[in-house]
């Protein structure tokens, strides 16, 4: 089964690099500037609605968590409308590349492999990464994992973490989503899994975890806000508008409302 | 953060199940159209109007529908105004259409060539022939693999997610993602596509009973 998954996945991969390729000598001519959203009136921006607290459907159907809330921010600031487009992980830089969002507030991880195609924004979130496994397995780091099978969502960050950087026994086994991912350890599909300690948190209401425990952290994820390469002046335009938000608590805000704890700022990472 | 699983949860999957019935309808209606030519083109006498066809059915059978999707979605709505929607009708109806096309032809060809010969001697054309000797003969014998490609159809609109599509599936997804109940959830939608497939089957049966050829003995 997943092995259809791993091979649709590439098939994916290799048509968004298609694409990415085909539309990266028309992106000049997508580029953005913030007098251009103002006079549209309405800005476009991506969120995912699978991703609780970072996106999620509410009661009747709408997006909401923490990303909704920062773009409604971001639209006021901007006096514009605001149009909240449904993504899903594997599609939303799709969405962004072939502009059909003007931005992408997706929970989407500042990584080295995405910002050859995205430039991100200053810090919007942090998420720690780490592996989560049975009490009786003993591994203390990512060398121990060696000869074991370990369960993530494919495509999300820390896939793209792992498969550069566990031992080449490893097998690493891509679920849709974090729920399968979580499935497939407590079902013994998978000896390990990497997962937010977010969920981790969280998920003791739902199922018995006794016998799971934290083993040690992958890294901390970084989320920004992305948007299509080579508008400078949107870039500079969303970082002042973040460091604003940080400044009078606003941001500090939500993030306690989605996620119950402050906000704590980190620098944006330095991608080599 | 995760949350319980209760009625606005449960409605969000009825919501997403409507959708997939309206896709299903739609796509199968495309390909029923479709079908019915691309059908007819391949057995026709014009190897114009064969060799187009016999190369969409290649295509189309050859390449994953999830990439079919994909391309539709994004490649051409690079270059045209196509939502969600109207790219996952388009893309399941061009689907349905080979797979339909390819389903009609066999039961085309497989009326014996008597009969077209029969047609032929009184002196019917080419319409009058396909639409009272041949079709009505072949509409028999493809009931059965017809509904049988309606209830994949169903299925297969699943697929539509990549491209943002909420159907039942995604919905399912969605629901999951927020509640961590993934034997519930999935269990309501295994359920909702059983309601959904099971009248296709009852009506498989009931239509290959009616077109029975009476003084044939029933298995």
């Amino acid at each position: 089964m997943w092995v259809n998954f791993k091979n649709t996945h590439k098939l994916l991969l290799a048509c968004m690099a298609g694409l990415g390729l085909a539309l990266s000598s028309a992106n000049s001519a997508t580029a953005q500037t913030v007098e251009e959203i103002q006079e549209a009136g309405k800005i476009r921006v991506g969120v995912l609605v699978d991703f609780p607290p970072f996106g999620l459907l509410d009661g009747s159907g709408q997006p909401a968590g923490y990303d909704p809330d920062l773009a409604k921010m971001l639209a006021d600031k901007l006096g514009v409308e605001l149009e909240l487009v449904p993504v899903s992980g594997p599609n939303r830089v799709p969405y962004l590349l072939t502009n059909r969002v003007d931005l992408l507030i997706a929970a989407l991880g500042v990584t080295k492999e995405r910002a050859e195609q995205v430039d991100f924004s200053d810090p919007s979130a942090t998420v720690d990464q780490v592996l989560y496994a049975g009490k009786d397995l003993k591994i203390e780091k990512l060398e121990d994992l060696s000869g074991h099978s370990v369960g993530v969502a494919r495509g999300s960050a820390q896939d793209i973490t792992l498969t550069s950087s566990v031992p080449s026994d490893v097998t690493l086994q891509r679920y849709d989503d974090d729920p399968s991912t979580l499935q497939a350890l407590l079902a013994g599909q998978a000896d390990a899994i990497a997962m937010s300690t977010l969920i981790i948190a969280d998920i003791a209401k739902v199922t018995n975890v006794d016998a799971f425990e934290i083993k040690f952290p992958i890294r901390t994820l970084v989320h920004g806000i992305a948007m299509r390469k080579g508008n400078e002046e949107l870039q500079t335009y969303i970082n002042d508008f973040l460091k604003e938000v940080k400044q009078n608590g606003k941001l500090n805000e939500i993030h306690r409302k989605w996620l119950g704890v402050d906000f704590t700022d980190v620098e944006k990472p330095v991608l080599q | 953060m995760i949350r319980e699983f209760g009625f606005p949860e449960f409605m969000l999957l009825i919501d997403g199940a409507k959708w997939t019935v309206l896709l299903s309808l739609v796509a199968f209606a495309g390909g029923s159209a479709g079908g019915l030519v691309i059908a007819l083109c391949r057995v026709s006498a014009s190897a114009w109007l064969r060799w187009p066809s016999q190369a969409f059915i290649r295509v189309v059978q050859g390449t994953p529908l999830l990439m079919q999707l994909f391309l539709i979605f994004f490649g051409l709505g690079t270059f045209v105004e196509i939502d969600p929607w109207l790219a996952a009708a388009l893309g399941l109806g061009l689907n349905a259409s080979a797979f339909l096309g390819e389903i009609w032809r066999g039961s085309i060809q497989a009326i014996p060539n008597g009969q077209t010969e029969a047609a032929h001697a009184l002196g019917l054309n080419y319409l009058d022939r396909m639409r009272f000797v041949i079709l009505p003969q072949a509409r028999r014998m493809a009931y059965a693999p017809t509904v049988g490609f309606a209830v994949q159809v169903v299925k297969s609109t699943s697929l539509a997610a990549i491209i943002g599509f909420t159907e039942v599936t995604r919905a399912g997804q969605i629901v999951n993602n927020a509640t961590f109940k993934p034997f519930l959830v999935f269990g309501i939608v295994a359920v909702i596509y059983f309601f959904m497939c099971w009248p296709l089957t009852l009506l498989s049966d009931h239509l290959e009973r009616r077109a029975a050829i009476p003084n044939r003995s029933p298995k």
